[in-house]
């Protein structure tokens, strides 16, 4: 997922940069690779939300 | 105060870019081009998170300081924030030099995630701080040399990412792992995998979510323990607690010189009784919330001559000694009510390796080789059965061991075993650990140079007990309920 959350940001960069009209595309598309990495980080740390120390 | 103009914003803008992605994204693609270091599924997410903040730079250059851009990124320094010390957890509490991978200037690359975040954060912070105001959009603009600069790095080092993480973890649906071998480009040793997304317990906490053990509502039943065919130990009287105390019983012990008792209660307070349980000799109520955290006294042990050992659930403990004019002034801040002939000589932590992250509500002493003992409350996540030994010295752990069956002791099902039980209260004499479990009411006699269970027979009849304390052939099994059952072991 990580490979495609890459090409979801290389794609809203060429926007910006070439496509500078498709403004609300590439933030759509910066919003959606926000929620990917976020999603990724949760799956990796298995749900456990607060770190493993004494709170 | 400089202000700050649209135009040098995205000037400074591009060159924060060029900065981020160019130093630490890149550094991190080098790292492992050069030498092979792949990126944790957690690395990866604060690598991407870098990246998007870099992304909103671009947003800013091009269409100007749009308040969702800003938005947006603070977000990111946030959350980037967050990733930094949730991951960094999971290796700050290790052995000095146990970090995961290969540090960079002795710091491992988590760490450094962490000070990347505070940084972009303070950097926006700055740039909000003299920006002029936040014009309304003035629409698209082409980006100046840096700014062209910024895009184009920006585009490649991301390509790199891409190339890195296909070889690495895989086109989609593949995950991260947690814990990734070397980057290779031969296909050969790629692993592509889910094992992030295999069965975990998922909760707020993890596996630091451990409930609290409750005796009182523990199974009493012997006939229901793990044990086949255990004796029975009848109680060969009864005996209560006369004094009058400010809770319920939560430990208890006797000093064999003098024959007082020490007992512990569920509000915090410690008492020395007499020899008949009836006047109280001295009594202090800890102050739980002062420095170290207290949790319920769970347990209690006369250490040497004039020191008493209470210990919490949570395995801190406290040494108290009695004085003939405790210094006020000095003992208000460890206690909430004292008589005024107590002193609190130490408070601390136990350590301990085996019975980590598992409670304890039962305490001894064990004079003869001068070390203290708990026995760990087995709980869901952890369900052992562990003896801790740590030296009276310095209070440091000795050894830790789970007793093993003696050849008498049989299993009535698969699955059940000693960590069924849940002791509560505990004495030694001659190396023996006499041990009171609430569950299944059974006492249990652990062999302490062997490290087996030599005995175990159970107490019918008893309700709750949470401590254990000898006095000459007698065991002396305390109640929450301050009653005290006397029995005759041989």
């Amino acid at each position: 997922m990580e490979f495609l959350n890459f090409l979801l940001i290389l794609w809203a960069a060429w926007l910006i940069w070439r496509r500078p009209e498709r403004e609300r595309l590439a933030f759509r598309l910066l919003v959606i690779a926000c929620f990917l990495m976020a999603l990724c980080f949760f799956i990796g740390s298995h749900g456990s939300i607060v770190p493993g120390v004494n709170l | 105060m400089i202000p700050l103009s649209e135009d040098r914003l995205r000037v400074i803008l591009a060159w924060v870019v060029i900065v981020l992605v160019g130093g630490p994204v890149a550094g991190a693609v080098l790292l492992g081009v050069l030498y092979g270091d792949s990126p944790c599924i957690l690395c990866w997410a604060e690598r991407t998170c870098m990246i998007l903040i870099a992304l909103c730079g671009l947003f800013v250059i091009r269409y100007g300081p749009k308040p969702r851009y800003l938005g947006v990124v603070i977000l990111l320094g946030v959350w980037g924030v967050y990733m930094a010390l949730r991951h960094s957890a999971l290796h700050l509490a290790r052995d000095v030099g146990q970090g995961f991978s290969a540090p960079i200037l002795g710091v491992h690359t988590y760490m450094w995630a962490l000070v990347i975040y505070a940084i972009a954060l303070a950097v926006i912070g700055a740039l909000l701080l003299f920006l002029k105001q936040i014009a309304p959009a003035e629409g698209m603009r082409e980006p100046t040399r840096a700014g062209r600069f910024a895009v184009g790095l920006f585009i490649v080092v991301v390509a790199a990412n891409a190339l890195q993480a296909f070889a690495s973890t895989g086109p989609p649906p593949f995950f991260g792992q947690g814990d990734p071998v070397r980057l290779s480009w031969n296909p050969r040793h790629w692993v592509w995998s889910f094992e992030e997304l295999e069965p975990y317990h998922i909760s707020l906490r993890g596996s630091w979510t451990i409930p609290r053990p409750d005796p009182g509502s523990a199974d009493p039943d012997p006939a229901h323990g793990p044990l086949a065919a255990l004796p029975t130990l009848a109680v060969s009287g009864w005996e209560r607690i006369g004094a009058p105390l400010n809770g319920a019983v939560s430990g208890f012990a006797r000093d064999s010189a003098t024959g007082r008792f020490l007992v512990t209660t569920d509000r915090y307070g410690v008492y020395v009784l007499d020899s008949t349980l009836t006047r109280v000799l001295h009594h202090v109520v800890m102050d739980k919330g002062f420095s170290v955290d207290l949790s319920p006294l769970a347990g209690a042990a006369f250490v040497g001559r004039d020191t008493l050992a209470v210990l919490s659930t949570n395995k801190s403990w406290a040494l108290l000694t009695p004085v003939p004019r405790a210094d006020d002034r000095a003992e208000w801040r460890h206690f909430l009510e004292t008589d005024g002939q107590m002193s609190e000589v130490g408070l601390g932590r136990f350590q301990t390796v085996r019975a980590h992250l598992m409670y304890a509500l039962a305490f001894a002493f064990d004079k003869a080789e001068q070390e203290l003992i708990t026995v760990s409350a087995p709980n869901p996540r952890h369900h052992q059965l562990i003896v801790s030994r740590f030296a009276r010295r310095d209070m440091t752990l000795s050894s830790e061991f789970e007793p093993r069956l003696t050849p008498g002791l049989t299993l009535p099902a698969a699955g059940r075993g000693p960590a069924d039980y849940l002791v509560t209260g505990a004495a030694v004499a001659n190396h023996l650990l006499f041990a009171i479990s609430a569950a299944y009411s059974t006492l249990l006699v652990v062999d302490l140079k062997a490290r087996t269970l030599a005995a175990v027979c159970t107490v019918p009849g008893l309700s709750h007990p949470v401590g254990l304390a000898i006095r000459g052939q007698d065991l002396l099994l305390a109640q929450a309920d301050g009653r005290v059952a006397v029995l005759r072991f041989r």
